[in-house]
C-alpha cells in the first residue's frame, strides 16, 4: 500500500448525476445475472414458444397471438427470479451498511439494478420475437407483423422485473428467487383459469391475446383488424404495476429525500390507480363479432371495417377464392372439393364462385363461444357461395385433418346448399343425391334411399350431370321422390 | 473539527450501545480501542451515517447528518470500511471500486483516475481485473479500503481494517493511514494496539458504550506504568489499566 501519488480529490458533488447514473447502469449491465440466463431463455423459448408457434400455420395472427401467451410462460418466471436474486443481493452479500453510507439515494441505486435486468430481458425478448417473426415473414402469404402482442409481452418484462425486485428487497434470502419464480409461473397459469366470458376482469392478464375460451384462432384479425382495445388495457395495467412497484422501493425511510419519498408515494398511488382502472376496463369487455375482445370505452368504429384484400383463386370448374392469408391451404381445398365442384358446376342455382367468408363469433353463457358464418350461405345473382373453412371454427388442424373435414363437412354444405336449399332436414331423394355426389355412404345399406344413391352414383358423370341440370330445381323444392331418380 | 459529538447515544431496544459519547476529532488518525461489545462498531455506524443516533448532538465535516441534504454532502466526503465487509463476487476489483465511486457521486470525468489511484494505493494494481471471488481475505480487505478512499474522503471510518492483513500489508497500511491522516480525519476501530501505537496520533478507549479515555498513545502507555495491568507491551498495559480503572 502506497502513501504517495495521491490525486487531487474528486470529492465534490457530481455535477452530472445523469451521467453517473448511466455509468452505474452500464456497470450493472456488465455484471447482471441475466447474462447467464440468456442461454436458458433461448433454450426455453425454442422448446416452449418457437416449436409451438411453428406448429401453427404461417399466419401472422395465430403466430403472434400464440407467441404472446407462451413466451410469457418462459420470460415471466425467469425475469421475476433473476430480479428477486438481484433485489436481495445487497443483504445476501452483507453490503447493506456499506451501501447505506453512500451519497446516491438507495432508490436510484435500486433502479439501476432493476433497469439492467429489464434491459437484458428486453434484448432477449426482442431477439426471440425477431426470430419468430423473421421465420413467419418468410412463410406467411399475407399481412404483416402484429405489434400489439409484442408490446404487451415487452411491457410484461419491466413489471415482472419490478415484482421480483420488490420481493427480493423485502425478503432478502437465497430462497426468495426460486420461490417467487415458481409463484409467478403458478399465478400466471392459475389466474388465467379465472377467466369466464368476455367481460372477465382477469383478461387484463398479459397472457390473454384474445377470447380465452378459444385461444389463438385463425379466424381472428384476418378479415378485420387486430383490435387494440385489450392490449391498451393490458399495457395500462402493466405500466401501472411497474410504476407502483418501483415507486414502492422509494417509500421506506432512507430511500431518498422527503420530497423524493413524497414523489414515490404519488407515483405508487398513480400506479395503483392505473392498475385498478385497467382491471375495471377489462371487465367491461365484450366479444365482438370478429372474434376479438372490444372495450367499449376504447373502441374505435374504424376498427370494425374489414381489411381490404385481393383473394387468391383456383381455376376449378367453380372458382374457389380464399383470403390470401389462407393461400397455403388452397391446394388442399382444391384437391378435396374438385370432384364435387365438377358435379355442381353449371347446374341451375349452383354458385358460380366460392368465396371464403369471415367467421362470426358470439359469446355464449357462461364461457362458451359460438363460431359460425355470418349471413347466408349463398348470395347475389349469379350466386356466390360463402365458404367457411373448417379451421375458422377455432380448431387447429393438420393438412390431413383439413382435407378430411373439407371432403365431409364443407363438401356436404356446398352440395346441400345446391340441392337442399341449405335445409337440414333433407328428403330421402335429396339425401340420396347428396350421397351420390359426395360418393359417401351415410344411408343405411339396403334401404330404398341407399339403393337409389348407388344407382345414381353408378351413372356416367355426364348422364348424372344432365339429369341434375334438368331436375335440380324440383329436387331443391322437394318435388322429386326416390322413385324419380334415374 | 471534522467530528463533533456531544452526549451521543444509540440504543437498540433496551440495549444502550453508545452511551453519551462526547468526541471531537480534527485531521489526523484516531484509534478507537475497546473490548468486544464496547460500542465501537455502533459508534462508527452512527458516524458513517448508516444509523441515526437515538439522542445527542452530532456534526460531521461541519454539517448536520440529521438533514437529508447535509447528510448527502457528508457522504460524498466520507469513507467507511465496516467490520463485516461484503462484496459482489462477480465484480472485478476495478468494477467494485468504480461502483462505490459512482455511488459516492465522484464526478464521472475523474472516476477512472480515482479508481485507478485507489487500487494502486492498496497495492492491487496487478489484480485490478480479477474477480473478487478469486481474491484472498486480505486482498478483499484491501479492496474494501480502496472503495473507502476512492473519493479522497475527509472523514475515513475504518472498523477493524487490518483484520486478515499479513504483517507486511499491515505495515504498508499504517503508512497509508498516516498519509491519509495528513489531511483527513481517520478513525480506526481496532483490537490491535500495536496498530494504534504505530499509526495513531490520538486514542479513544471505549467500554460499555462510554469513552473512558482520550489522549495520545503515549498518555495511554503512561497509564499502565507502575501498575500490575495485564499486557505484553506498554500500550497494552495502559489499555488494561484504563479499563480496570473504569470498571472499578
Amino acid at each position: 500500500m502506497t502513501a504517495a501519488s495521491v490525486p487531487q480529490a474528486p470529492a465534490g458533488p457530481a455535477r452530472l448525476p445523469l451521467v453517473g447514473s448511466i455509468r452505474l447502469l452500464r456497470l450493472e449491465l456488465r455484471r447482471s445475472i441475466m447474462l447467464w440466463l440468456l442461454p436458458v431463455i433461448a433454450a426455453l423459448f425454442w422448446l416452449i414458444t418457437y416449436r409451438s408457434a411453428m406448429s401453427n400455420p404461417p399466419m401472422w395472427n395465430i403466430r403472434a397471438m400464440s407467441m404472446q401467451t407462451s413466451i410469457l410462460a418462459v420470460f415471466v418466471p425467469t425475469i421475476v427470479g433473476a430480479a428477486a436474486w438481484l433485489g436481495s443481493r445487497e443483504a445476501r452479500h452483507g453490503l447493506t451498511d456499506l451501501l447505506s453510507g453512500t451519497a446516491r439515494t438507495r432508490w436510484v441505486r435500486q433502479l439501476a439494478t432493476w433497469a439492467a435486468t429489464t434491459c437484458w430481458a428486453l434484448v432477449a425478448y426482442l431477439g426471440c420475437v425477431a426470430v419468430l417473426y423473421t421465420v413467419t415473414a418468410r412463410q406467411a402469404t399475407w399481412g404483416g407483423p402484429l405489434w400489439w402482442p409484442v408490446a404487451v409481452g415487452a411491457a410484461s418484462l419491466p413489471a415482472s422485473a419490478a415484482l421480483g425486485f420488490v420481493a427480493g428487497t423485502a425478503r432478502p434470502s437465497r430462497f426468495t428467487a426460486p420461490v417467487v419464480a415458481v409463484t409467478a409461473f403458478l399465478a400466471l397459469e392459475i389466474t388465467a383459469n379465472f377467466i369466464h366470458g368476455d367481460n372477465s376482469p382477469w383478461q387484463v392478464s398479459p397472457l390473454v391475446a384474445g377470447p380465452w375460451e378459444i385461444g389463438p384462432d385463425q379466424g381472428v384479425a384476418t378479415f378485420y383488424p387486430y383490435l387494440r382495445d385489450l392490449p391498451i388495457v393490458q399495457l395500462m395495467f402493466l405500466a401501472g404495476l411497474s410504476v407502483a412497484l418501483l415507486a414502492m422501493l422509494g417509500l421506506p425511510a432512507g430511500s431518498g429525500s422527503r420530497r423524493m419519498r413524497w414523489f414515490a408515494a404519488a407515483l405508487t398511488t398513480g400506479g395503483v390507480l392505473a392498475t385498478v382502472a385497467a382491471t375495471a376496463l377489462a371487465g367491461t369487455g365484450r366479444l365482438d363479432p370478429h372474434g376479438m375482445i372490444a372495450i367499449p370505452a376504447l373502441h374505435r368504429a374504424s376498427s370494425d371495417r374489414p381489411v381490404p384484400y385481393t383473394p387468391v383463386c383456383a381455376d376449378t370448374k367453380i372458382p374457389v377464392c380464399l383470403h390470401p392469408a389462407y393461400a397455403v391451404h388452397l391446394p388442399t381445398v382444391v384437391a378435396a372439393l374438385d370432384s364435387v365442384l365438377g358435379e355442381l358446376a353449371g347446374l341451375p342455382g349452383a354458385p358460380v364462385r366460392i368465396e371464403q367468408a369471415a367467421a362470426s363469433y358470439q359469446q355464449e353463457s357462461p364461457n362458451g363461444v359460438r363460431i359460425g358464418r355470418s349471413g347466408k350461405v349463398m348470395s347475389g345473382n349469379p350466386p356466390t357461395l360463402h365458404l367457411l373453412l373448417p379451421m375458422q371454427g377455432g380448431r387447429s388442424m393438420t393438412v390431413g385433418e383439413l382435407s378430411s373435414a373439407l371432403r365431409t363437412e364443407t363438401a356436404h354444405d356446398i352440395v346441400n346448399s345446391v340441392i337442399g336449399g341449405d335445409r337440414r332436414d333433407l328428403s330421402p331423394a335429396q339425401q340420396a343425391v347428396l350421397d351420390a355426389i359426395l360418393k359417401t355412404s351415410t344411408l343405411r345399406p339396403g334401404t330404398p334411399a341407399a339403393t337409389a344413391a348407388q344407382r345414381l352414383a353408378a351413372l356416367p358423370p355426364a348422364a348424372r350431370h344432365a339429369w341434375l341440370t334438368q331436375h335440380v330445381a324440383a329436387l331443391r323444392a322437394g318435388q322429386i321422390a326416390l322413385a324419380d331418380l334415374p | 473539527m471534522n467530528v463533533v459529538t456531544a452526549d451521543l447515544t444509540r440504543r437498540f431496544g433496551r440495549t444502550v450501545a453508545v452511551a453519551g459519547v462526547t468526541l471531537d476529532a480534527g485531521p489526523g488518525v484516531v484509534g478507537l480501542l475497546g473490548p468486544n461489545g464496547a460500542g465501537k462498531t455502533s459508534l462508527l455506524r452512527v458516524l458513517a451515517t448508516v444509523i441515526p443516533p437515538s439522542s445527542g448532538r452530532i456534526r460531521l465535516l461541519g454539517q448536520d447528518p440529521g438533514s437529508y441534504r447535509q447528510r448527502r454532502q457528508i457522504r460524498r466526503r466520507l469513507g467507511y470500511v465496516p467490520q463485516n465487509l461484503g462484496f459482489y463476487p462477480g465484480f472485478t476489483v476495478v468494477e467494485f471500486v468504480e461502483y462505490f465511486a459512482l455511488l459516492k457521486e465522484v464526478p464521472p470525468a475523474v472516476v477512472h483516475r480515482a479508481v485507478a489511484s485507489a487500487v494502486e494505493r492498496v497495492d492491487l494494481g496487478d489484480k485490478a481485473k480479477a474477480k473478487l471471488r478469486t481474491l484472498s481475505g486480505g486482498m478483499l480487505r484491501r479492496v474494501g479500503i480502496a472503495q473507502a478512499i476512492v473519493n479522497e474522503p475527509e472523514l475515513l471510518l475504518l472498523d477493524e481494517p487490518t483484520a486478515g492483513l499479513d504483517p507486511e500489508q499491515r505495515v504498508a497500511f499504517r503508512a497509508l493511514l498516516r498519509d491519509l491522516g495528513q489531511r483527513a480525519t481517520v478513525i480506526v476501530s481496532t483490537h490491535l494496539v500495536e496498530d494504534v501505537g504505530a499509526a495513531c496520533g490520538r486514542v479513544s478507549l471505549m467500554d460499555k458504550g462510554r469513552i473512558v479515555f482520550q489522549g495520545t498513545p503515549d498518555e495511554l502507555t503512561a497509564r499502565g506504568e507502575g501498575t500490575a495491568a495485564a499486557g505484553d507491551a506498554p500500550l497494552e498495559r495502559g489499555y488494561s489499566a484504563v479499563l480496570a480503572a473504569a470498571r472499578s
